[in-house]
């Protein structure tokens, strides 16, 4: 008994010193960035004086609040379309007899599994073969592409576990087959939906690889904007440090948000 | 339910114009000298597939395989003890230990780089803040260190969702019929969280693979990898002379694409509806 113990006990100091490990390589750049964000040295060779002024650059500094607006206005509407186009889709093929289900379901995820960089060609690509002039219209065609199979992916989950027999009941009932979307089955899916667009904006939000190569040279969102003053051997200003914290406050927040409100619920049922 | 059918099928078209006519393309540019600007006549050839023989191009083939396989042999070292901890932890520690994992995911990939750039630079802003100095810029443990950094969330996710919907009863069973907790997690442990497994490899290894911007930065420009090559073939040198660029690009991305069919049927085997990949 004695050694089983000592067994189970040296397990879980290699779980928890693997853990540590693990937390340490996600937040080391983190903790980086952050103070990055209130160092007053512009070349940030050390750490000079505590400032917020890139807090404020964030919001003056032309530089980078034109690929800060173009990030967020892909981000939001990309995120709205693929949410309600995905949600549609996932119903359709959800509906579908399981073989057919099943193949569509493959055909979902090759966005999913194939690398980025060969997403971004293939519509690199074809938008060239279509004549796009690569900049804000085919950056967000890419981004709901990549966008449409999570959402699906989120809210498959969630119709399996609906009875089939609610959207037939509520049409036997007098809903019109609106209603019943609208009444029945939307609201049974909507955290399976709701998680699917937070996936689709985060994916957006962060997305350089596939902008990369949609974008062309005049359309820049923040990863490629840095990709591109990386590239001719410049500094960018620590307002991109700024910027990135304040994203991470509103992700904890979000997370927070999240948690505490299903713990309310948990309680109350 | 019949009539709800109908809503997938714009998806199918939306589909085919964005995976299959691409792909097709990506043929036609690997086989043809069709120039993707200029689309005029062209004809078959074969030579854009001598690119193989360039000796750069073996390095940047053996770098992806070498850098790949390394970092995913890492995360899985790390990562299933990780998710195998935290599927034993009560319930409310790991929703908090998950959430911090998912975190990091949301910081701008190029800043993360440009940080790892700093830790890993001799008498930088990282000697300052921790007092800390490593001079691995530009080594072959910069690029491994920073890729696992990179993707090993990848690898934790898929086989913690899977270990936390095993039914622990299972465990209970095995030992009660005798088996000792090695034997357990060998023979059915680890073999029911095989399909977790098999996609974080994949999660992990492909975009290892292709990564581009994370070797070029922490490798400072000296190790290239497959996408390295890729990028410059579509992005870079079309500006230059040749012009064929472009098609030797499409040949190193369809040699992407088998890997990532083949990866993908490995998926389609455990685990049809892709459940494991979010």
């Amino acid at each position: 008994m004695k050694k089983r113990l000592w067994k189970t006990r040296a397990w879980k100091a290699l779980g928890i010193v693997l853990m540590s490990i693990t937390f340490l390589f996600l937040y080391t750049p983190i903790i980086v960035i952050l103070t990055l964000s209130v160092n007053s040295s512009k070349r940030a060779y050390s750490f000079e004086q505590f400032t917020l002024q890139w807090y404020v650059d964030v919001f003056r500094d032309p530089s980078i609040t034109g690929p800060i607006v173009n990030t967020i206005s892909i981000a939001i509407l990309s995120t709205i379309i693929s949410t309600i186009v995905g949600t549609l889709f996932a119903i359709g093929i959800h509906s579908l007899q399981k073989k057919s289900r099943i193949r569509m379901m493959i055909l979902n995820n090759v966005p999913v599994v194939n690398p980025d960089i060969v997403t971004g060609i293939s519509l690199m690509i074809i938008f060239s073969l279509l004549s796009f002039t690569l900049g804000f219209t085919t950056v967000l065609f890419a981004h709901i592409f990549f966008s449409i199979p999570y959402v699906i992916l989120n809210v498959m989950p969630r119709l399996k576990r609906l009875d089939p027999n609610m959207y037939e009941a509520a049409l036997d009932l007098g809903c019109s087959r609106y209603e019943a979307m609208l009444k029945v089955i939307l609201p049974n899916i909507s955290t399976g939906i709701i998680a699917g667009g937070l996936m689709a904006f985060t994916m957006s939000i962060d997305d350089f690889v596939i902008t990369y190569f949609t974008s062309g040279n005049e359309y820049m969102n923040v990863s490629t904007w840095l990709y591109a003053v990386l590239g001719r051997g410049q500094s960018f200003t620590p307002a991109a440090y700024a910027y990135n914290a304040m994203i991470f406050a509103i992700t904890i927040a979000i997370i927070l948000f999240i948690n505490l409100k299903k713990e309310k619920k948990g309680k109350l049922a | 339910m019949k009539r709800l059918t109908r809503m997938q099928i714009p998806y199918r078209v939306w589909m085919f114009l964005f995976i299959v006519i691409p792909t097709l393309i990506l043929f036609v540019l690997a086989l043809t000298n069709m120039n993707l600007y200029q689309i005029g006549a062209f004809d078959l050839t074969l030579d854009h597939f001598a690119i193989f023989s360039k000796n750069e191009i073996g390095i940047a083939f053996w770098n992806s395989f070498f850098y790949s396989s390394i970092t995913t042999l890492i995360c899985f070292l790390i990562g299933y003890p990780v998710a195998y901890y935290l599927s034993t932890l009560p319930n409310k520690t790991r929703k908090i230990l998950v959430s911090l994992m998912i975190v990091p995911l949301w910081s701008n990939m190029l800043l993360r780089i440009v940080a790892w750039e700093k830790v890993f630079t001799a008498d930088s802003y990282f000697t300052d803040l921790t007092g800390i100095s490593l001079n691995l810029i530009g080594t072959q443990t910069a690029v491994v260190i920073g890729l696992v950094a990179m993707y090993l969330p990848f690898m934790i996710f898929p086989i913690f969702s899977v270990l936390e919907k095993m039914d622990r009863s299972l465990h209970e069973a095995s030992k009660d019929l005798g088996a000792t907790d090695f034997q357990t997690f060998v023979r059915v442990t680890f073999p029911l969280s095989s399909s977790g497994v098999i996609s974080g490899v994949i999660m992990t290894m492909l975009p290892a693979m292709t990564s581009f911007v994370l070797p070029a930065r922490l490798g400072l420009g000296t190790i290239s990898l497959i996408g390295n090559v890729i990028e410059s073939k579509f992005m870079k040198e079309v500006l230059g002379s040749s012009g064929m660029s472009i098609n030797e690009g499409a040949v190193l991305s369809l040699f992407i694409m088998v890997l990532s069919v083949a990866a993908f049927m490995m998926i389609t085997r455990v685990d049809k509806e892709g459940e494991t990949l979010i």
